[in-house]
């Protein structure tokens, strides 16, 4: 390992500008004769559109569905069979279906001046019975979101088991029923765009906060009818994305046909409210689930039914189905289970549309699945880390095909849950448990383990029937004419670090230092093709192919190397930023030197390419990394006011070769907290209206410092057999887990009442409730 | 409009503003200082945290014209600031930022704790920190860096 290279904990060379107040965000960015947008929002969650009256003499600054000349609805279709597709229109087309949906475009010189003109607008709505919960907007005679549908069922899928011969065998059939609640992704800063059209370029330029420039220029220019030339994607500095930024927005749309029809500037910058109110939200899950289990808590069947709670629309690209799709494929989690079962149902209802949020269904798989493995083990009578390991995967059957067919590339997963057991310590936590804590509350220990496919590759998405499908990552890597390094990648970097590690990757190759490497991202106009940066691919694919390209280079630079230092290619080495032979050697900057200023001193045999490459890759097999982690908590409740504290946590990770060790502990750090809060604080309630209920952050609480407990971290490390350098996908990983590690943990201390809670966020008035429920039915 | 004149980074300023205008839209996009930004707009968050007369103030919910007559610093305006040089430091060194919104708002916090609490413990940190949110680092990097500057400066 070298100092800079792979492993190493480098310091971020992108702190330093975000440092000083010098980062440079969609709403930094200023264009001469820019006009800003503010949109008129539907106040109803379910209405027909009787009238719209715009204020005399705006004609030109207020625009409704029948303004948008060529703006073409959105539409997000899925090729799995029996899917109904929902158009979703910038501006709402003879309906609305949630509460929020922009209605109405005003623009003004300023953002106060396009919210004085949304507010002179007048809407006459005639309001429809709303479908709010997912539950009864699933069952025959539920009002209808989408008219000609016929129901609420965007996709229903069965997969069959053969449970029959397991319940055979099982001394115990354990059925528990769980719901994940909505959430708001919430980064800190808001969706973010700035459209302009470029004459000299004919082509709109759209500075927009994302994490998929490329995805988003596809989908801008089929909805705006333009070609993809014509369309540049920039996404600058990103305030965090977490999913959020994935798909194409309704307010994006306008403000690039404002930009195209008017020939000035428009910029939408969200805020807060229009965050936690009319963005996609995400998550809400409801799950039955039954684990047919033996004597010693060995899992033999595991039965689901599965519900999504999809919201209005279908958003591009990534549709509204993944959700469910992911949930049934990831409900076996890390177990070896003989038989499986599950059916889903991706509902539609009067809610903003649903788009997956850091970890992608598995926060709600994991909180079905380890809550029931530890109400498995209060029904066997063991500890509940002890039924995880008997039902693990071993280490011994890696590679290991499961039940869903995920093949496991590696690793050992009782072991990790070996060593977060040792360091929470489990007999001192169950010693104090058994005394009564001074204050009167009640301690609890909880576990959770998951592994996490990442990085899933061409024959993955192709499977669940999403249009963007990834096939080879492209990275560019260019020599300098003084010896500095160029890397050019599709994916975007909105915390991740990969300014910093993608350079470390090179130097493992080249050996150059980072800081004289660029790390150029997220702008179509400069970068190769990539679907960008989700399912914590972007280390893995962006990763390996920085690191292929620059063996490319390497390649190259020992042809002119060996002709400069009058040896053969062979006899060269490339390392710590030289070109050095047995007799001497040479500094990138000789190299670029010669193939820029003095090609005469070229060999005749160069390779006409240059210093210059651009070249792709794809693990093989493509079917993702699989790292994994246990977590375990433990939790003081108290049982008078339902408040829970994390007292403890602790994190075992494996996510194969850490680049950057530092960062790596971040993104675990980052997504542990972010579990936390759906763990215990955050939720988007509607009332049964459809009105959202939580709308500024004095409703929805987000996770602070003084919350969230001080994690203990462990890694492990098994590479990948199958990508370069043994990289696994981690980004999301923390987040999936946490809110089981606490449900278990709260439901341990509650155990001298029999009360489980199942539902969150895990708010007082829940752990209350399920104290009353246990108490009412012993009494 | 109603006219103000204020100090922004050392520098005088004299402007118009609207009554309504906050003053962190007043700094952003009047003065084009836009390392103060906005997370929520209603005082939760703590991204726009700036210095008036010395103190941490939430500009997104200050009008502008209530600042006539005062000293402000924006993050931009620290480079000077030896408790600011230590913390950059130390946010860089434990890995205290990853996508940087918050970041500017927490130094400024953070500036105001080490001065102020000089024998601050971890939980006295994490409490000051309130009025910071940060979606990214689950606070561990940021809390290092906050407590190492405060050993620093302990000596």
């Amino acid at each position: 390992m070298s100092d800079t290279g792979i492993g190493a904990s480098v310091p971020r060379k992108e702190d330093r500008r975000f440092l000083a107040g010098r980062g440079n965000y969609v709403a930094d960015i200023a264009a001469a004769n820019e006009m800003a947008l503010a949109f008129v929002r539907s106040p109803v969650a379910h209405g027909r559109i009787r009238s719209i009256r715009k204020p005399d003499g705006a004609e030109n600054r207020v625009f409704t569905a029948d303004d948008l000349d060529g703006v073409e609805p959105m539409r997000a279709p899925s090729k799995l069979p029996g899917y109904k597709p929902s158009d979703f229109p910038a501006l709402a087309i003879g309906k609305v279906r949630f509460v929020g949906e922009t209605v109405v475009a005003c623009v003004g010189a300023t953002r106060a001046e396009a919210e004085d003109l949304a507010q002179a607008v007048e809407v006459d709505y005639e309001e429809l019975d709303p479908a709010v919960d997912m539950l009864e907007a699933r069952r025959p005679g539920a009002p209808l979101v989408h008219d000609s549908w016929g129901d609420n069922i965007a996709l229903a899928t069965r997969t069959d088991g053969d449970m029959e011969s397991v319940k055979a065998r099982a001394a115990h059939s354990v059925t528990r029923e769980f719901r994940m609640s909505r959430q708001a992704m919430v980064p800190m800063e808001g969706r973010a765009v700035l459209a302009e059209w470029n004459s000299r370029m004919d082509q709109l330029i759209v500075h927009t906060a994302t994490q998929v420039p490329h995805l988003i220029r596809a989908g801008l220019a089929m909805f705006l009818g333009l070609e993809q030339r014509q369309v540049r994607v920039i996404a600058p500095d990103v305030g965090g994305g977490f999913g959020l930024k994935t798909y194409v927005q309704p307010e994006e749309l306008v403000a690039c046909w404002y930009a195209m029809k008017f020939g000035r500037p428009a910029r939408w910058i969200s805020d807060r409210r229009e965050h936690l109110i009319a963005d996609a939200n995400c998550r809400e899950h409801h799950y039955i689930v039954t684990a047919h289990a033996d004597e010693e808590g060995r899992i033999l069947g595991l039965e689901g039914e599965v519900t999504v709670d999809a919201g209005a629309y279908s958003i591009y690209p990534f549709t509204n189905c993944l959700e469910a799709a992911m949930a049934g494929g990831n409900l076996p989690g890390p177990y070896a289970i003989e038989a499986y079962g599950v059916k889903t149902w991706t509902v539609v209802t009067n809610k903003p549309p649903l788009v997956p949020y850091r970890g992608v269904a598995r926060p709600g798989v994991a909180f079905a699945m380890e809550m029931l493995v530890d109400a498995v083990a209060r029904t066997v009578g063991r500890e509940p880390h002890e039924v995880r390991m008997i039902n693990m995967v071993p280490a011994s059957a890696m590679p290991y095909t499961n039940i869903a067919r995920k093949t496991f590339d590696s690793g050992d997963h009782p072991g990790a849950v070996a060593r977060a057991a040792q360091m929470i310590d489990i007999a001192a936590v169950r010693e104090r448990q058994a005394r009564d804590e001074p204050d009167g509350r009640l301690i609890g220990l909880g576990f959770g383990s998951y592994v996490e496919q990442a990085a899933h590759g061409t024959s993955v998405f192709a499977s669940w029937g999403v249009q963007m499908v990834p096939g080879y990552e492209q990275a560019g890597a260019k020599l300098t004419p003084d010896g500095g390094l160029e890397l050019r990648v599709g994916v975007q970097s909105h915390g991740q670090g990969m300014e910093t590690t993608l350079a470390q990757v090179a130097s493992e190759i080249l050996g150059i230092d980072p800081e004289n490497v660029s790390v150029i991202h997220g702008d179509t106009g400069l970068t190769p093709y990539s679907t960008g940066t989700y399912a914590s691919r972007s280390i893995v694919m962006a990763g390996g192919a920085v690191s292929r390209a620059c063996e490319v280079l390497v390649e190259r630079m020992r042809t002119i190397g060996a002709h400069l230092l009058q040896c053969e290619p062979d006899q060269i080495r490339v390392a710590g930023g030289r070109v050095m032979g047995p007799g001497g050697d040479l500094p990138f900057s000789e190299i670029g030197r010669v193939w820029y200023i003095n090609p005469e001193e070229l060999p005749a045999d160069v390779d006409t390419d240059g210093v210059e490459a651009v070249v792709g890759y794809r693990p093989e097999p493509d079917h993702g990394t699989f790292s994994y982690s246990t977590h375990a908590a433990v939790v003081a409740v108290d049982p008078d006011t339902g408040a829970v504290e994390v007292l403890d946590y602790v994190v075992v990770e494996d996510c194969g070769t850490m680049v950057n060790p530092m960062v790596v502990s971040g993104q675990v750090y980052g997504g542990a907290a972010q579990g936390i809060g759906t763990a215990l604080f955050e939720e988007s309630p509607f009332d049964e209206s459809g009105q959202p209920l939580a709308s500024t952050f004095a409703d929805y609480h987000l996770p602070g410092a003084a919350e969230v407990p001080a994690f203990r971290l462990a890694h492990m490390v098994t590479p990948s057999p199958h990508t370069e350098h043994g990289i696994k996908g981690m980004g999301e990983g923390s987040t999936i887990p946490t809110p089981a590690v606490i449900g278990n943990a709260v439901n341990d201390a509650l155990k001298r009442y029999g009360a489980e809670v199942n539902e969150t966020p895990i708010s007082p008035r829940r752990v209350l409730a399920a104290i009353a429920a246990a108490e009412g039915e012993a009494a | 409009m109603t006219e103000i004149s204020l100090t922004i980074n050392g520098e005088p300023v004299t402007a118009s503003v609207e009554p309504r205008t906050s003053l962190a839209d007043f700094v952003r996009d009047s003065q084009r200082l836009t390392g103060t930004h906005l997370g929520c707009e209603h005082g939760v968050c703590g991204a726009c945290t700036l210095e008036i007369d010395g103190e941490p103030m939430r500009s997104c919910i200050t009008y502008a014209v209530s600042c006539d007559g005062a000293s402000i610093t924006t993050i931009e305006g620290f480079d000077d600031d030896d408790v600011m040089e230590d913390l950059r430091q130390a946010f860089t060194e434990n890995h205290g930022l990853q996508c940087g919104y918050c970041t500017p708002g927490m130094l400024v916090t953070a500036r105001d704790i080490v001065r102020r609490l000089p024998d601050a413990d971890e939980k006295r940190v994490r409490l000051e920190l309130s009025g910071n949110l940060c979606r990214c680092t689950g606070y561990v990097g940021i809390v290092r860096a906050i407590l190492a500057v405060l050993e620093k400066r302990r000596g």
